[in-house]
């Protein structure tokens, strides 16, 4: 890559001379892709399934492509600036949103109008690559101009120098743990996901997965509609909303783009609202809005099935203004069910945002004269978005690998499922095509979260602290504005939380468990009580609590070990490469998780009692499962530590080393307990995930039952079986409700810390 | 009592050279400070006498031994940081012990030392607090003393007065001198304002941009700095674009200077030719008294600044703006025409 000659300084100085932009090059992307859209109308062939229509359409379409890369290049030469995929808020985003966008289409061939925007996209991505590429370069050559030369022996001393025993042994043990528990398992998917079937290339999985009907089918046949009217023998209309299926891996994309789309907005609006107005009542809704993350998983969808059900509120209104009920199914239902959870995570971090944009800047702009949604789209949601942006990928992710409300509304066809039944039908076979499709969903995970953590990180300046607390704008609501509130926002926010609430009236036998009929005639307290007096179930509470405490521990000793040698370890690579690893199991699907370490034990266990497959007599499960749940949780542990840590000042440690304490002295003695309030919150936290996590425990856990934590439990009543099983597994969820609930009050009231939810 | 040599020593951070080819000598028991502006590398090159950092090239030695590669704790100097690095969860009693602890004395001895040094630095009666219930002054003392407690070879201060008000400043100044004369350490001292260096050290370092630009006693480098740049960081001068004509005496030069459309004479301390620059300290000019007839020039006053102890005047002398300091007591008014003479020895000619 040749570095730009010409600065755009000295070209504006030269009359006539156009300075392009990314705009430019835009515009060539949009006059490709109508070319290319113009050629696939005239050229398809107008059959009702137009197999003709997959993927290229040959030579129009090379052409576009042809046009939408190669004049982003040309004009980059003629010195256009494209430094606004770094710097501009919407560009950047549209960057990193193409990044992904491009090569699925391409991946899954879809040809069309998705396609005509890939083209137009792809334009913007070869410039942003140019611009990347341009910086590198750059950066490179003046990192080489400044130059002193040290000799590599005195490099590798002053490296040396900087290390100690205690940090040697924290970055090694670290390391080494995260390497092991963490990237041999993804590779021994990957190992996986590349045996193919005798017989075939070696990418004949992926090929499979990108290419078969049962995962990607673009088509509808006309039987397949979303909604149907069904009318019963005696006569009762129910419109049956099931949504659509376009294939395993599209219908997982579909739901967790309208799931993230959704949950954003409602997240953005409810939080804007919340956050920016004043009026009667505002920390009660504040309060109701967050019992969706109370998570109780399975039954939470239940709830959602029943409230949604032929019996439940929406039919009663429904049956009487039109006359007939509404039951949502299927991948409809798992989309409302996911939305109706997941929205309060966008909405917290939303909120932190909107109240981390410093009131002066919108002062600032009101005082130029802007306001209304002006104000807003121009100064308070650039500021806010890193913090939106950051929601929306956890979102984005937790709805890919959710599990519970697929497995409630038994909707097969989506890739957490599809993984999941590796489990319970195929087990022995390991099954290369599910290690594929694993490995696609933790690529969409993994590169989503990186694109959003690098598009967070270079625009964090809403959250530059500039000394001094803020108090946030707020204005009070008008009229119209309280008539919303209370006649739109209440309702909404009301509804979103009786999920939870419906569990606990389950559990308390106040509902009963096949319909959403609320009375209190039967309230009992029974099937909470039989949680610690029945000897069946109790061993899943006892699993879940003492798995939850030994990860925990765990969890806390690794994230020590990896946040100290991160801010304090003076060697910037391995730094790096550590922050990276202890971060990104955030982005791994449960799903994946459980795959890899079932690959990991089977593989490298094979005839010992850690083999997943040496037997359910056998398989030592709490094993695995505690590895599991610490490696995947930690990440929220090790937040809270690295929090801890950006308290205390370098200059603390300085201090006492320079006073003669070593580094083992001083982290034991000065760091340690300067941030124990930091360690408590994180293990609590770390507490509350592990019990109330889904994909390990029902996968790895039910290969050995008599090991399986609550959650396997509670899966197990959905898949069947157990009679009284659902209050027995709503009082699990109300048990887990008063645990999540009294952690938030124990850090809150008790460690005086704010209560991070995911994200925020 | 310990001499530090430092040899060389450069230190980079990525792409930027913090301290480049710095080479200093400490005698033992001086006061040394390091002065420039902020970003010039001189809390670095504290940094790496305390031994935070280890240069990527060069050597440091306490009394001829090599500590370049020893740990902090390895090397008995007892550091103030800027913002006292004070451990919020100690009270001041654990906090000053806190050396002591980790050098093995019994309880008996740290009660009796702790005890001392509170009373050295005038903080008896609060070994209870914590931190966060002191004073800003107090919480410098408490540092102080937890460095001073252990009896280091060396004491290294990183701008420990610039987070107290003005007068507190002023007020430890002096307490930190006297201390220092007492206890007779090694003493490195790191500073942006130059009334504390000015008024501190035995010997004081200029540091720009990574660099030593000249080591010297206070009044040396006031009165007679080698570069610009010092002329300009160290008090205020009026500085000229001049040419010189003769070479007058070993110390002595004509300039021409075109801006006062004259000859002056001017001080030097080194070789010099050709294209210089004068520095004229606004102190070295004064009103003309009728007995000198040498660098004697008409003036004109374009402004009058009343600062208390003296009044800052603008003058406008030929084609150059100077400033001047006159006494309180003279009654200047804008227009008036002065004249001025500026003593040889108070010219200094530096080449460009």
């Amino acid at each position: 890559m040749k570095p730009r000659l010409t600065s755009n300084s000295s070209q504006d100085a030269e009359a006539g001379v156009r300075s392009y932009s990314l705009s430019h090059a835009l515009f060539f992307g949009l006059i490709a892709a109508v070319i290319y859209y113009i050629a696939y109308e005239i050229t398809a062939p107008n059959t009702p399934l137009p197999r003709a229509r997959y993927g290229s359409i040959g030579g129009p379409e090379y052409i576009a492509w042809l046009i939408a890369l190669l004049f982003p290049v040309l004009i980059f030469y003629k010195g256009a600036d494209y430094s606004k995929v770094k710097f501009s808020f919407s560009w950047s985003f549209l960057s990193i949103i193409s990044y992904i966008y491009v090569p699925m289409i391409l991946l899954l061939r879809i040809p069309g109008l998705p396609r005509a925007v890939a083209i137009l996209l792809s334009s913007l991505l070869a410039a942003s690559f140019l611009y990347s590429a341009d910086e590198f370069w750059r950066n490179f050559k003046a990192s080489r101009a400044v130059g002193i030369k040290t000799p590599f022996s005195k490099r590798v001393r002053t490296a040396l120098f900087r290390l100690d025993a205690l940090l040697i042994v924290f970055i090694t043990l670290g390391t080494t743990i995260l390497v092991v528990f963490l990237l041999v398992p993804v590779v021994l998917i990957l190992l996986n996901a590349f045996t193919p079937p005798v017989g075939e290339p070696f990418y004949a999985n992926f090929k499979r997965v990108f290419t078969a009907r049962k995962y990607v089918s673009l088509f509808r046949f006309a039987t397949e509609k979303p909604w149907t009217f069904v009318t019963s023998e005696t006569g009762y209309k129910t419109l049956v909303i099931t949504g659509v299926n376009h294939g395993i891996l599209l219908n997982s994309l579909i739901n967790s783009v309208i799931v993230t789309t959704v949950a954003t907005l409602l997240g953005v609006l409810v939080a804007f609202v919340l956050a920016r107005y004043r009026f009667p009542g505002k920390g009660v809704i504040r309060l109701l809005a967050v019992v969706p993350l109370f998570v109780t998983p399975f039954v939470n969808s239940y709830a959602v099935r029943l409230l949604f059900g032929a019996q439940g509120p929406i039919s009663w209104v429904t049956e009487r203004l039109f006359g007939f009920d509404v039951e949502i199914r299927a991948l409809a239902g798992v989309t409302i069910a996911q939305i109706m959870a997941f929205y309060p995570i966008v909405y917290l971090n939303a909120y932190a945002g909107f109240l981390g944009v410093d009131p002066t800047l919108e002062e600032q702009a009101e005082n130029l004269g802007a306001k209304g949604f002006r104000l807003f789209r121009t100064v308070t949601l650039p500021l806010a978005l890193p913090g939106i942006a950051a929601g929306s990928i956890i979102v984005f992710i937790f709805s890919l690998e959710d599990l519970g409300a697929p497995i409630v509304f038994q909707e097969q066809r989506l890739m957490s499922y599809k993984i999941y039944q590796t489990f319970t039908t195929e087990i022995g076979t390991t099954l290369p095509e599910a290690a594929a499709l694993a490995f696609v969903m933790l690529a969409l995970a993994v590169v989503g979260f990186l694109a959003i953590k690098s598009y967070v990180g270079l625009r964090s300046y809403a959250m530059v602290a500039k000394g001094g607390r803020w108090k946030s704008r707020e204005r009070k609501l008008g009229p119209v504005g309280l008539i919303l509130v209370y006649f739109l926002l209440l309702p909404l926010i009301i509804w979103t939380m009786m999920p939870q609430l419906t569990v606990i009236m389950m559990a308390l036998n106040m509902t009963p468990a096949n319909a959403f009929k609320p009375s209190l005639e039967g309230a009992t307290l029974k099937y909470f009580l039989s949680l610690f007096k029945n000897p069946d179930v109790f061993i899943y509470v006892k699993n879940t609590v003492t798995y939850a405490l030994t990860a925990v521990v765990f969890a806390v000793v690794i994230s020590i070990m990896v946040a100290y040698s991160v801010s304090r370890g003076r060697i910037r690579v391995l730094s790096q490469t550590l922050d990276a690893l202890g971060t990104i199991p955030l982005a791994i699907p449960g799903l994946v998780v459980a795959l890899g370490y079932f690959y990991f034990f089977h593989r490298l266990f094979t005839g010992t009692a850690l083999d997943p497959l040496s037997g359910p007599t056998t398989f030592q499960a709490w094993v695995v499962l505690i590895t599991a749940y610490t490696i995947r949780k930690m990440p929220f542990v090790l937040r809270s530590v690295y929090a801890g840590l950006q308290q205390v000042h370098e200059n603390l440690e300085e201090a006492a080393m320079n006073l003669g304490a070593t580094r083992r002295r001083t982290v034991f003695g000065i760091v340690l307990p300067l941030i124990i309030t930091y360690l408590v919150s994180g293990a609590v936290v770390g507490f509350i995930y592990v019990s109330t996590e889904v994909s390990t425990s029902i996968t790895i856990g039910g290969l050995r039952p008599d090991q399986a934590p609550m959650t396997f439990y509670m899966m197990d009543v959905f898949q069947g079986g157990h009679l009284e099983g659902i209050q027995i597994a709503a009082a699990m969820g109300l048990l887990l409700i008063l645990i999540q609930l009294a952690a938030i009050l124990l850090i809150v009231v008790g460690l005086k810390q704010s209560y991070a939810f995911i994200g925020a | 009592m310990t001499r530090i040599r430092l040899e060389n020593v450069t230190k980079v951070f990525g792409p930027v050279v913090a301290v480049d080819h710095v080479s200093l000598d400490i005698e033992s028991g001086e006061f040394f400070t390091i002065i420039g502006p902020s970003g010039c590398g001189k809390s670095t090159t504290l940094r790496v006498i305390a031994g935070f950092e280890v240069p990527e090239e060069g050597h440091v030695y306490f009394d001829d031994v090599d500590v370049t590669f020893k740990k902090p704790y390895e090397r008995n100097t007892a550091m103030v940081f800027q913002n006292y690095a004070l451990w919020p969860h100690m009270t001041v009693f654990e906090n000053v012990a806190y050396g002591l602890r980790l050098r093995k004395f019994s309880e008996d001895e740290i009660r009796r030392r702790v005890k001392e040094v509170l009373e050295m630095v005038g903080l008896e009666g609060l070994e209870n607090r914590y931190p966060l219930q002191l004073s800003g002054g107090q919480q410098q003392r408490v540092a102080l003393a937890r460095a001073l407690v252990v009896e280091p070879q060396v004491l290294l201060l990183d701008e420990p007065l610039s987070n107290l008000d003005a007068k507190m400043r002023v007020e430890m100044r002096e307490e930190l001198k006297n201390l220092q004369r007492r206890l007779n350490i090694t003493t490195v001292y790191v500073t942006h304002d130059q009334i504390e260096a000015l008024s501190l050290s035995d010997r004081i370092a200029v540091m720009n941009k990574g660099k030593i630009l000249q080591v010297g006693k206070p009044d040396e480098l006031y009165f007679r700095p080698a570069t610009l740049f010092v002329a300009d960081f160290l008090g205020r001068s009026n500085i000229l674009d001049g040419e010189v004509i003769e070479v007058l005496e070993p110390h002595k030069v004509l300039v021409r200077v075109p801006d006062l459309g004259a000859d002056i004479v001017a001080s030097t301390y080194n070789m010099i030719r050709g294209r210089v620059k004068i520095v004229v300290r606004p102190e070295g000019i004064q009103t003309a008294g009728f007995d000198v007839i040498e660098n004697v020039f008409d003036a004109e006053v374009e402004n009058v600044m009343f600062l208390g102890d003296k009044l800052e005047v603008r003058l406008r002398v030929g084609g150059a703006s100077m400033i001047a300091y006159m006494p309180n007591t003279m009654r200047l008014a804008k227009g008036d025409k002065v004249k001025i003479h500026i003593p040889p020895d108070r010219i200094v000619a530096l080449q460009v």
